[in-house]
């Protein structure tokens, strides 16, 4: 627990939250402030945005440790405000709400408009207001509202305030504490006590890939040295950065994992494979499938392989064909689809560190302990599954 | 949607902060939290510890260095929208700053850790490449400085390296004779760009220097870009700009998706036509 | 035309009444944070609830492994002993019903389905608990596209169906009539999977009163009632132990009208415990879990004659249910409803249609503000543009052709319809002159300076709305509404209150059915008050939806109000001793021929001083609930023409909207205020439906925009400033002549949208027939053509 002072309407305050506790939590549920509304805990819908530091912050993904000793006010804390007062008059007027779970937040943001604007210009009320999502009303009665408030100001010669009344440097709610030694504090409990050992698969199953790419190349050496060289699979999974396995290989069953690490998210996907081969045919297949328990995400992959004799015997085509898919949480975000040259890239070097395996160039093939950063072709998949993700849900700009 | 539990440091100075970024577990930096909250809200992130550096007086120094602004990392977007640090690019990271998100972001949102988070749709990575900006990294070892083109090595991908932070941003001062031209594809105001056109082209000097960002990827940087203008910058560089070039370079930059390339091109197009307005 | 609202208005029109403009009662809570929504609501010893959720589409569950220090506060279906499942049947042949689990028992059938459920003092805590627990789940190829779905040979939701169909609904009418008309366009039209993304999500508190013997179930809904009876039969608990309260509701649009499995969950759960327990739909469940919406598929052929007269249509439609038929409105209520709403306005002389309510492995889907009708618009108003494309005419001369006109009302259209009342064409001609299509042709001529194209489009439609018993008892689902009913009171003090089994979530209810009282009673509105929300304190009701309530409640309203009216003058009559026959009820007071008296001072004598009454006052009291319905319960139509100018960007596919006409025919309008939102409100998600909205999913059914940021609600700068008129014709069955109006706002622009991008793009050989109509989507289709044209030179 940590203890935070914080000036809430005007009135100081001193509770003991976790870190994780965020501001909108802590006016919510401690302080009993439920005019501050949750509409997405992600930042975009705007319902939760309060004044910290007297300028519109998103209260739902701003900690409350973030901010101590800031001054807060919420909606709550606006009864007397004198813009908002004119702005309560407009909504009404206008009819600028209807289920009103929306109206805190946009009645914030619009406060801090009606300070900056210079005037009540339809596109830029829009603009200005564009970090609040209301669904009920269409906008209308919203902007409507804004622009009469402004026009009147101005009109009373209220001059606009284009810094919103912010004159110091950095996050809003920030710097208040400038601690004089650095404070350690543990989280209540430890996070996923029984750490994320995901049962391996009972078994391997068979799929359908979302994705397949294919590859080819020759190697100079005969078909039977390369057919036994995919049937060493730790070998094979030498080639592929951030997997590790577990236990001694069998053909029908090896364990192991995959670290995938993409900008802040990593996952560790603990699972199996199993190696089918087809002798007479030089052919054969490496089907795997892994889970990470904190995500809830799982996949699964198949390497197909054929070799075809070149040069009487004395080379060989080696034919991938190599498949995947991705379901759970790390799956649920992003588009459809894949960028296939980004994947075909990846499958072009997984080949080549198989290709450099199979001439014999032991060195220069990445080695089975986790390069993190490393590419293969499952960790290419989930690196564009979680680029999308975090893209999505930060790609504006945003601070890390 | 509440985070996993972490541990929280608030240091005292940019040493301690370093110190507690090589603590146990997997430690995170924050500066506003606008990106990070909600992967934290959403559990896709779960570091043991938040090292929170927005108390830092270092990281929020802004000064004219020189032929530089140095910016420190926990400067907001807001900071710089209202003109709260000197203006050396004559309005034009103004202008940006006012288009990132929305305003209760911009006011937390910092341009340190939106650089740190490297993010190819993100503003100021697109707009520090083509202003030329240097990026001052520090860790334990010392610091360092990388130039922005430098700086990305692929989607959420930096040159950053374990235990080590980014200090300020080095912008320099823009040339009387440069013109700037930045347009951005977004399906909704303040959501996250699909296409981003930032030009620097100063035709007195006779050079440009365009980025093609939000392209999944480190964007893509032409540090003298005479051939995308028939040869050489001058002062109609506008009609001279040649879309079949900015075509063929993406197309090698691997962006083989038609109407891909054909949005990049058009938004390319755009910021070197505001440049030239 | 005969309108009741001649029948008994008591007190004179005035700027209370119905048609006046009355800012909302319910604002200033809204707006000083003092609403109360259920995530609001603070009980003592309330614990939180997080829920384990399938990550697959379709699996079986092999194992549920849970960490041995949590055993007893998670639970599976396991500890739900003696709980039925949910299951939502219809009346209709040949339906197939689903048993939704309340937590999944053997096998998932969507991602997002509530496998265990874990209890702590905070939601931070409960998530802990839920992210330790690890399921063992045997993936099951998904039925993730409803044509595939259809397929023989297709992996099955429900084994034991054989297939993957609900429902399969057709009607004919002399379609061999139409097949020789010159004019023959046949298209594949379809609307995206959408949420409907109330900015509140769902949210439930579930506590137990041993005192009462009394589970009450605070919860987000636009029906408690309906919620009541599926709880009951889900519990199997008597109704009278079972309390359901839905205060401030933050949007509903359909979302809150289903019977959640979350709610049976609590209710067992605080009975299990002994202590109140609360769970807080976040943005990702939304998204994620709990109800879709809209999707549509058509393949559908129109027949016209050269002077595009409409000869016939054939269609085939699909919509795509989900895993499971949701209570109370099943799983077949939208695609059976596409077969007789898919002639709309217009007149034909034959007709078939054949649909298919399909299972999929995705989470349900409910009726969304304009249910079916979003999709049918969208598919027969794009054809009625194709068609006059390839006739050579204007399409607003096409639909004018073709409109069911003013003389014929009421008019039984082919699918027996009987629309009420209104003047359609006339709406169209208004808007029509309104967007200046003459002047957008010139434009168009001339061309735009910036390079982008103009395009005008229209859309007409008819909203039925307020049906009643004869048309649900014909679905047969578990809810067919009868008679709404009100309660009216007069408090000691003279005020009024109004008790109604109906929920207002942003319609202003507490206004305009305060307005409907102050007609009747003049009873001043600001001394009413509207209670809902309530099954304990409010009379029965199917509830909010299908643009019911002014309709409805409001009749049910007039008519209690009637009523006290007329117990009001038999007391009113004895104090002033005169026959009762000789008194009138008339600005809040009883006149007889030699003076009056108040309501308040009727209330006053009635409650505190009744030995001021006579031993024969008649014994009824001030306190009355009525039943209503109208005249015809076979629903009022409504209708609205759209018409829209877009310019498209040819090089990003951008779609900007220039300029918006609706003319709306509501009918009377009680607060013209309330209705403009309503319309603008409908507008902004049919422009999110158009443009924005769109839940896609993977081959193993893996929903793919999980966040807001991926999927795009409208915000302001994506909406515009609409012109809006208003028709009133009012309806010959309601009370003042009322229709219901909610939904039709969602209704038309997808298919005004769609027509505009479409005439912008006509030069370019593209057409856009899929919803939404995104950026990517058009570029894509303008460089296919550049490409096609390329090749054919």
């Amino acid at each position: 627990m940590n203890s935070v002072e914080l000036t809430v309407n005007t009135r100081a305050v001193k509770r003991d939250v976790e870190p994780r506790t965020s501001l909108a939590d802590l006016m919510r549920d401690t302080l009993d402030l439920t005019g501050t509304h949750l509409g997405c805990e992600h930042g975009v819908c705007g319902a939760c945005t309060i004044l910290v530091d007297g300028v519109p912050t998103r209260s739902c993904i701003t900690y409350a440790v973030a901010c101590d000793g800031a001054d807060v006010t919420t909606i709550e804390g606006l009864d007397d405000d004198e813009i908002a007062t004119e702005l309560r008059a407009a909504f009404t007027r206008e009819h600028a709400l209807q289920c009103g779970y929306c109206t805190p937040g946009m009645l914030v943001s619009a406060r801090d408009l009606v300070k900056r604007l210079p005037d009540a210009d339809e596109k830029q009320i829009r603009i200005g207001m564009s970090g609040n999502l209301c669904r009920c009303t269409g906008y209308v009665g919203i902007v409507r509202a804004v622009q009469s408030v402004i026009t009147e100001r101005r009109a009373r010669d209220i001059a606009p305030e284009p810094d919103g009344g912010r004159k110091v440097l950095g996050p809003a709610g920030s710097g208040h504490k400038a601690c004089v030694s650095s404070q350690k504090l543990m989280p209540a409990q430890p996070a996923v006590s029984e750490p994320a050992a995901a049962v391996a698969p009972l078994d391997i199953p068979d799929f359908t890939p979302s994705t397949t790419l294919e590859q080819k190349f020759t190697v100079a050496h005969a078909p039977a040295k390369v057919f036994a060289l995919f049937d060493d699979i730790a070998a094979v999974a030498s080639c592929l950065p951030g997997a590790t396995l577990v236990g001694t290989p069998r053909p029908e069953r090896v364990e192991g994992a995959i670290r995938v690490k993409i900008g802040p998210i990593s996952a560790n996907f603990n699972g199996a494979a199993r190696v089918e081969r087809d002798e007479a045919n030089l052919s054969g297949r490496i089907l795997g499938i892994g889970s990470d328990q904190r995500s809830r995400s799982t996949t699964q992959g198949e390497i197909r392989y054929r070799l075809v004799p070149q040069d009487d015997g004395a080379a060989t085509r080696v034919e991938l064909s190599i498949g995947y898919s991705l379901t759970g949480m790390l799956a649920q975000v992003g588009r459809s689809g894949l960028v296939r040259d980004l994947a075909g890239r990846l499958v072009a070097e997984f080949a080549g560190n198989l290709d450099r395996r199979l001439s014999g160039d032991v060195t220069s093939a990445p080695s089975a302990a986790a390069d993190l950063n490393g590419v293969s072709l499952i960790l290419g998949l989930l690196r564009e599954r979680a680029t999308n993700v975090v893209r999505r849900l930060t790609g504006r700009g945003g601070s890390a | 949607m509440k985070p996993a539990p972490f541990a929280y440091e608030r240091p005292r100075d940019v040493a301690s902060a370093l110190a507690a970024m090589a603590g146990d577990g997997v430690v995170k930096v924050m500066a506003g939290g606008q990106s990070l909250g909600p992967m934290l809200n959403l559990r896709l992130v779960a570091p043991d510890t938040i090292v929170d550096i927005t108390g830092l007086a270092e990281l929020k120094h802004v000064e004219v260095a020189g032929e530089e602004l140095v910016i420190g990392a926990c400067v907001t977007h807001a900071d710089i929208e209202d003109g709260r640090i000197p203006d050396v690019t004559r309005g034009a990271m103004q202008r940006v700053a006012s288009a990132i998100a929305y305003r209760a972001v911009r006011n937390r949102g910092t341009i340190g850790g939106s650089l740190s988070h490297a993010d190819p749709s993100a503003d100021w990575v697109s707009t520090f490449a083509a202003l030329c900006a240097t990026l001052s990294l520090r860790s334990a070892k010392g610091a360092r400085l990388v130039a922005m083109k430098d700086f990305m090595l692929g989607a959420l991908e930096s040159v950053l390296q374990p235990g080590e932070m980014l200090e300020a941003v080095r912008v320099p001062v823009m040339s009387p004779s440069a013109r700037w031209g930045y347009v951005k594809s977004c399906r909704k105001t303040g959501e996250f760009a699909h296409a981003i056109g930032a030009v620097l082209i100063d035709p007195e000097a006779g050079r440009a220097r365009v980025v093609i960002g939000a392209v999944e990827a480190a964007p893509i940087i032409v540090d003298n870009a005479e051939e995308l203008f028939g040869g050489r910058i001058t002062n109609d560089f506008k009609s001279r700009f040649d879309a079949r070039v900015a075509d063929t370079l993406l197309s090698k930059a691997g962006m083989s998706d038609a109407a891909d390339r054909h949005i990049h091109v058009t938004i390319l197009r755009r910021a070197v036509a505001e440049a030239a307005a | 035309m005969r309108n009741e609202r001649d029948i008994s208005p008591a007190a004179p029109a005035s700027k209370q009444g119905v048609g006046a403009r009355v800012p909302r009662k319910e604002d200033d809570r809204l707006m000083r944070g003092r609403g109360q929504f259920v995530g609001d609501i603070r009980l003592a010893g309330l614990q939180d609830v997080a829920f384990v959720r399938s990550p697959l589409a379709h699996a079986r569950i092999r194992a549920i492994h849970i960490p041995e220090r949590y055993r007893d506060v998670v639970f599976t279906s396991a500890d739900l002993v003696g709980i039925k499942p949910i299951r939502a049947i219809t009346g209709l042949a040949g339906f197939k019903p689903s048993d939704q689990p309340i937590l999944a028992t053997d096998k998932i059938r969507q991602v997002g389905e509530l496998v265990a459920m874990c209890v702590a003092p905070t939601r931070a805590e409960a998530e802990d608990i839920a992210a330790s627990v690890t399921l063992d789940l045997e993936e099951l190829p998904a039925v993730y596209d409803m044509l595939k779905a259809r397929e023989p040979g297709s992996p099955l939701v429900h084994e034991h169906w054989g297939d993957n169909v609900f429902l399969e609904s057709f009607f004919e009418l002399d379609i061999t009539q139409a097949l020789d008309a010159p004019i023959k366009v046949t298209r594949e039209i379809s609307t995206a999977r959408q949420c409907m993304s109330p900015l509140e999500g769902r949210g439930v508190i579930a506590t137990f009163d041993h005192r009462l013997d009394q589970l009450t179930l605070y919860t987000g809904s636009q029906m408690p009632h309906i919620v009541r009876n599926g709880l009951s039969d889900c519990l199997e608990m008597d109704q009278g132990q079972i309390r359901i309260v839905s205060p401030d509701v933050g949007g509903g649009f359909g979302h809150k009208g289903i019977l959640l499995p979350e709610e049976v969950c609590l209710s067992w759960l605080t009975m299990k415990r002994g202590f109140p327990v609360r769970w807080i739909e976040d943005r990702r469940e939304h998204l994620v879990a709990s109800s879709n919406c809209r999707e549509h598929h058509y393949k559908i052929t129109v027949y016209a004659d050269r002077d595009g007269t409409l000869r016939g249509i054939d269609c085939e439609a699909t919509v795509d249910s989900g895993a499971y038929s949701s209570y109370p409105f099943s799983a077949c209520l939208e695609a059976a409803q596409v077969v007789s709403i898919l002639p709309g306005p217009y007149q034909m002389p034959a007709y078939r249609c054949r649909t298919y309510s399909v299972a999929t492995n995705k989470c349900p889907i409910l009726p969304y503000r304009g249910v079916a009708r979003t999709g049918v618009c969208f598919a027969l108003e794009l054809m009625l543009d194709l068609v006059a494309a390839e006739a050579g005419l204007e399409p607003g001369n096409v639909r004018l052709r073709n409109l069911v006109r003013p003389e014929q009302m009421p008019f039984d259209n082919i699918t027996k319809k009987h629309f009420d009342s209104g003047d359609y064409p006339e709406a169209l001609r208004r808007a029509v002159a309104q967007i200046d299509i003459d002047g957008i042709r010139a434009r168009q001529r001339k061309g735009e300076d910036d390079g982008r194209l103009i395009g005008v489009g229209l859309s007409i439609y008819c909203e039925q709305a307020a049906h009643g018993t004869s048309v649900y008892s014909g679905w047969g689902i578990p809810m067919v509404p009868g008679h709404e009913q009100a309660t009216a009171r007069l408090t000691p003090d003279g005020g009024l209150e109004l008790k109604v089994g109906v929920h207002s979530h942003g319609q202003g209810l507490e206004t305009t059915l305060s307005q409907v009282a102050f007609e009747m009673l003049g009873v001043d509105v600001a001394k009413i008050r509207v209670v809902h929300g309530d099954t304990a304190m409010t009379p029965y009701s199917t509830g909010t939806w299908g643009s019911r309530c002014m309709v409805m409640a409001g009749g049910a309203v007039a008519t209690a109000c009637h009523e006290l009216g007329e117990r009001a003058k038999k007391i009113g009559a004895k104090l002033l001793q005169v026959d009762e026959a000789n008194v009138v009820l008339v600005d809040g007071e009883i006149r007889g021929p030699n003076g009056s008296v108040t309501l308040k001072e009727i209330a006053h004598t009635w409650y505190r001083r009744p030995q001021d009454l006579p031993g024969d006052v008649d014994p009824g009291g001030l306190e009355a609930t009525s039943g209503y319905k109208p005249q015809r319960d076979s629903g009022t139509f409504s209708y609205a023409a759209h018409a829209v100018t877009v310019a498209v960007d040819p090089d990003l596919g951008d779609v900007e909207i220039l300029d918006y006409v609706i003319v709306e025919d509501g009918g009377v309008l009680v607060n013209p205020m309330i209705v403009d939102g309503q319309i603008y409100g409908g507008l902004a998600q049919g422009i999110g439906t158009a443009l924005y909205e769109e839940m896609p999913f993977d081959r193993a059914g893996q929903p793919l925009n999980t966040t807001l940021a991926d999927y795009l609600l409208p915000g302001p700068t994506e909406v515009p400033m609409p012109w809006l008129d208003h028709m009133e014709t009012p309806s010959p069955y309601t009370k003042f002549g009322v229709k219901g109006i909610g939904e039709g706002g969602a209704i038309a622009p997808p298919a005004a949208i769609g027509n505009a991008v479409n005439d912008a793009l006509r030069g370019l050989g593209v057409e856009m027939l899929q919803s939404p109509i995104t950026p990517r989507r058009v570029l894509e289709g303008i460089l296919a053509a550049r490409d096609a044209k390329r090749t054919a030179a």
